[in-house]
């Protein structure tokens, strides 16, 4: 079933590449789309079962799945609103779409692979798709941020794949020989510690350039910076949760040993530092998409702190890797519109939104609250998890310079978000010459609130299936 | 004492015959084979001018230099035929006399006080500071292959037989015809037909002699020419066979050594000087591989 | 016999960091891919003729043949003769590989396990070190392609060292990564190269803060 959904999106896409007609594309789009739900709820119903021979349905690829699916349709929204403001050709846009529609599935098979080697494929499928996407407005600048971003991903996958050799090694010494992940997770205490550490070094550093953690952070940074704001929107929330998911598979086979510890230790020094980065750099940034992207570093930096901890942190780095999606996608789609009013995203180039556009300031201050882990958001019921279980671990230095880190962040993210806002200019911007679709800013509020009711209320499919994903690490 | 005949007499006809396959190629007319030698009569029937600025080891160092490399010739054996002089461990003993001569030679390149030969100098010691690793890793490399530590025994044990070891022979072909050309100061390091000021390297270094001590320079070069010759045909004589064979083979090993040169002179230009050094280096990383090569056929590193 | 093929291609590594010459180099990793061939030739035992047929494709027609070539139309496209000065001088490249293969020799001789194949496993790890020091010390986009390709090299070793048994879906990887890596990769440069007017590093250095 599952290769038939991967059949039909290579048929969907390719057609829509060949013929370049707008009319085709949005027809074939939606189509994708209906069959995206039709997968997923399939997922839902036969979760935990072995589907196609290299695919899984377990919990916490359904989990990602959904995230995945609600993300995808506010991207082919305003992907639509964007193509259409800003004018390209069919050409183009039948490249975009059919990019985007062989990123969703590279992305929807890299969840669901059971066998680690057809997740790596997927991955290194993921990355390709992506350099197509970032170099879409033909720039000098983004010509550059695609070639360093297919440069040292590539590079990075390379690197995972001598891990995941690693582990093949140790693997097959005890017998096993088709990388499958719950016969690997059959032999994980035969396995021999010293080539489990290094293939969790090597699969770490390499997934790093997709998650977005300490080692090779820098690309996806500037991809972020020089992409469309829909496709920044997609690649800096969903792509991000494919590097986890990679990362987590390794971590659920070393969970069984005694290695474990070992591994904590390193995701803590990884998150750590990742904070560290993030809060040393927003000191210097003037451009907003960028800054956004360094957030995204502290954020997963976060994660890798919950999965360092261990016991209720791994619930909360679960948990804060989804809301986190959803508020980050409507920062950025927020962005894109106020792209429309200065035609820039440098700070210095912006001034007083709220007085030109009630609506999109009312959301960006939200998405500020959202994202600085300020109740009522959900992000801050995950921070509050993650500290928790620091301080049940006695990692309380840890703890304090984190905080001290994250109030670092507050402040300079606060600061340059005001301007936006609040600066008073003196070339005042015609209010009248351009109108925005208040229309256009509901997605993002269905996404704020739908973090909030998550974080305060959440209903108990959600909690089920997160319990259910960590059930394997304890 | 064969082997030392035998090396006396190549060394005679060396540079004749490199010098009119030169010539050959060139499309040049050719000299005699036997033009070195009448160059060396003449050169003694002159008499030598020594300026008034050096000392006593400008006199002595031709003469230190040419009996080094005779001394030299005696360790080396040919085929079966025993080396005069041989003991445990004298491939060293050969390459600092080797060394001697040429730290006679600098020095009194030095001793005369021209800033000329100075460079000249300055630059043969770097070149023979950089090939010095090359020539005793694979000196070394061989005498762990075939677990003897002097010359004669080594060759007469020496025996490659299994495909591995084939490499070992090859790669120390290549590297010593290449290191016969850095030691002898040919192209593609050094041109000994140049005389331009900046390029000169070895040249430059014997300009102010003259007469008998020039002689003893040129004999010396052919000499080691002949020495380095004989090391490489070591490589393919097998000791098994008889001996008028073995010298058949021998001085067709040294006729075509001399044709190779010849031919890698007449084709090649000279490297861009900054290009030398690491040139050099290049031969000791390719006995480096010999040695790793050595080291798995005699088992010392496990590999399964 | 893959005794001989594996010094052969530690000779090679030699040899790419000696020259300086971007022909060279393409010619470097045609004789790379030949070599691989001969090691798997002369090393595998029980091969089936399907799992042969798709090594031999793998090794000769895509590394030998086909990259080379597609590297080649590149390299004329963007005019590349030789890399201007590389930033550490040959002399000491030539020194960081010969210290490179010692080590991996030495780290393999203490690693004995009946697990790895160590023959295999000494050259694989060299490789990949010195793909990673190529990409460091070239300034020129295009030899940040042929050092990925040289890691590629080495990760293949490593999955031969790594089972007896080469399973396709490994090797099926390799191939895939390899292939669409670098036709992604050149047709990047061939871009870059148009609008830059240069494939050199420095002028890819606008995205900052």
């Amino acid at each position: 079933m599952f290769i038939l959904f991967i059949l039909e999106a290579i048929i969907i896409s390719l057609s829509i590449f060949f013929t370049q007609n707008k009319m085709v594309t949005f027809i074939l789009s939606s189509i994708f789309l209906i069959s995206l739900f039709v997968i997923t709820g399939f997922a839902y119903i036969h979760i935990e079962e072995i589907n196609s021979l290299y695919f899984k349905f377990d919990h916490l690829g359904v989990l990602l799945t959904f995230v995945l699916v609600i993300l995808s349709i506010s991207t082919f929204y305003h992907s639509k609103l964007y193509l259409q403001r800003y004018l390209f050709t069919a050409k183009q846009e039948a490249i975009y779409y059919a990019s985007l529609i062989m990123l969703i599935t590279a992305m929807m098979s890299a969840y669901f692979s059971e066998n680690i080697a057809v997740m790596w494929v997927s991955i290194e499928a993921t990355t390709l798709f992506v350099s197509i996407l970032i170099f879409h407005e033909r720039t000098k600048d983004s010509l550059e941020a695609a070639w360093k971003y297919l440069f040292v991903s590539s590079f990075g996958v390379a690197l995972a794949f001598i891990g995941i050799l690693f582990l093949s090694i140790t693997a097959s010494s005890n017998g096993i020989t088709d990388l499958n992940l719950h016969h690997l997770l059959l032999v994980s205490k035969l396995m021999s510690p010293i080539w489990l550490k290094m293939a969790f070094l090597f699969v770490l550093t390499g997934f790093s350039a997709k998650m977005g953690l300490f080692p090779l952070h820098t690309v996806a940074v500037d991809a972020h910076t020089v992409a469309p704001p829909p496709i920044s929107a997609f690649i800096s929330t969903t792509l991000m949760n494919v590097g986890f998911l990679g990362i987590f598979r390794i971590f659920t086979i070393i969970a069984q040993t005694d290695v474990i510890l070992w591994a904590q230790n390193v995701l803590l020094i990884v998150g750590v530092l990742s904070i560290f980065m993030s809060a040393i750099q927003l000191f210097r940034i003037k451009h907003y998409k960028r800054m956004f992207a360094f957030s995204s570093l502290e954020h997963m930096g976060i994660v890798a702190l919950g999965l360092g901890i261990g016991g209720l942190g791994y619930y909360a780095a679960i948990l804060h890797i989804v809301f986190h999606s959803f508020v980050k996608a409507g920062l950025f789609y927020q962005i894109g519109q106020v792209h429309q009013f200065f035609k820039s995203y440098w700070i210095k180039n912006t001034a007083g939104y709220f007085k030109l556009n009630p609506i999109g300031g009312l959301s960006i201050i939200l998405g500020l609250i959202s994202i600085l882990a300020i109740p009522p958001s959900g992000l801050f019921i995950s921070e509050f998890l993650t500290f928790k279980a620091m301080f049940i671990q006695h990692h309380y230095y840890i703890a304090i310079f984190v905080m001290i880190l994250l109030t670092v962040i507050i402040f300079s993210f606060s600061k340059n978000i005001f301007h936006l806002l609040y600066f008073k200019d003196e070339n005042e911007i015609n209010k009248n010459a351009i109108t925005v679709n208040p229309y256009e800013t509901i997605s993002q509020f269905i996404l704020f609130g739908l973090v909030i009711y998550l974080g305060i209320n959440p209903p108990l499919f959600f909690t089920d299936l997160i319990n259910a994903a960590i059930t394997v690490l304890k | 004492m064969i082997s030392f005949l035998l090396i006396i007499i190549s060394s005679v006809f060396f540079v004749g015959i490199l010098t009119k396959v030169k010539a050959k190629i060139a499309a040049r007319k050719m000299p005699s084979v036997l033009q070195p030698i009448y160059d060396i009569i003449r050169l003694f029937n002159k008499g030598a001018i020594y300026s008034p600025i050096t000392s006593v080891i400008f006199k002595m160092a031709p003469i230190i230099y040419f009996s080094s490399i005779l001394l030299a010739a005696f360790f080396i054996p040919i085929g079966s035929q025993r080396a005069i002089l041989s003991f445990d461990g004298d491939f060293v003993f050969f390459a600092y006399l080797l060394a001697i001569g040429k730290f006679m030679m600098i020095i009194a390149a030095m001793d005369t006080g021209s800033s000329f030969e100075g460079m000249g100098a300055n630059r043969e010691a770097l070149y023979s500071m950089l090939v010095e690793p090359a020539f005793f890793i694979l000196a070394g490399s061989v005498a762990l292959f075939t677990n003897n530590i002097s010359f004669s025994d080594l060759f007469l044990h020496l025996n490659l037989d299994n495909n591995l070891s084939y490499i070992i022979g090859i790669a120390a072909i290549y590297v010593l015809v290449y290191i016969a050309m850095v030691e002898n100061s040919r192209m593609p390091i050094d041109d000994p037909k140049t005389h331009l000021e900046l390029t000169m390297v070895h040249e430059v270094m014997v300009l102010d002699n003259s007469g008998f001590d020039l002689a003893l320079i040129h004999i010396a070069t052919w000499l080691k020419f002949a020495i380095y010759g004989s090391l490489i045909s070591n490589f393919i004589i097998h000791t098994v066979w008889t001996w008028y064979w073995q010298i058949i083979v021998f001085f067709a090993i040294q006729l075509s050594f001399s044709a190779i040169i010849g031919i890698l002179e007449a084709f090649r230009a000279r490297n861009k000087l900054e290009k030398n050094p690491q040139w050099i280096i290049m031969l000791s990383a390719i006995s480096v591989v010999v040695f790793l090569t050595a080291l798995i056929i005699t088992q010392k590193i496990i590999l399964n | 016999m893959t005794y001989l093929f594996i010094i052969l291609y530690a000779i090679t590594l030699i040899y790419f960091a000696l020259s300086e010459r971007v022909k060279k180099f393409v010619w470097l990793l045609s004789i790379q891919g030949f070599i691989l061939f001969g090691v798997v030739f002369f090393s595998l035992h029980t091969l089936e003729i399907f799992d042969f047929l798709f090594i031999l494709i793998e090794t000769i027609l895509v590394k030998s043949l086909i990259v080379p070539l597609f590297l080649n139309k590149v390299r004329k496209h963007n005019h590349l003769k030789r890399e201007h000065e590389p930033s550490v001088p040959v002399f000491y490249s030539i020194i960081v590989v010969v210290v490179t293969l010692i080590m991996s020799f030495i780290l393999c001789n203490h690693l004995n396990n009946n697990q790895i194949h160590t023959k295999y496993f000494t050259v694989s790890f060299a490789s990949i070190i010195f793909g990673i020091y190529f990409i460091i010390i070239h300034k020129n986009i295009f030899s940040h392609v042929v050092g990925y390709l040289i890691i590629e090299n080495g990760i293949f070793l490593l999955s031969l060292a790594v089972g007896s048994e080469m399973p396709m879906m490994v090797n099926l990887a390799i191939l895939l990564d390899v292939l669409m890596g670098v036709l992604v990769l050149g047709v990047f440069i061939n871009q870059i190269g148009d609008t830059f007017k240069s494939v050199e590093i420095d002028q890819l250095s606008k995205l900052k803060d």
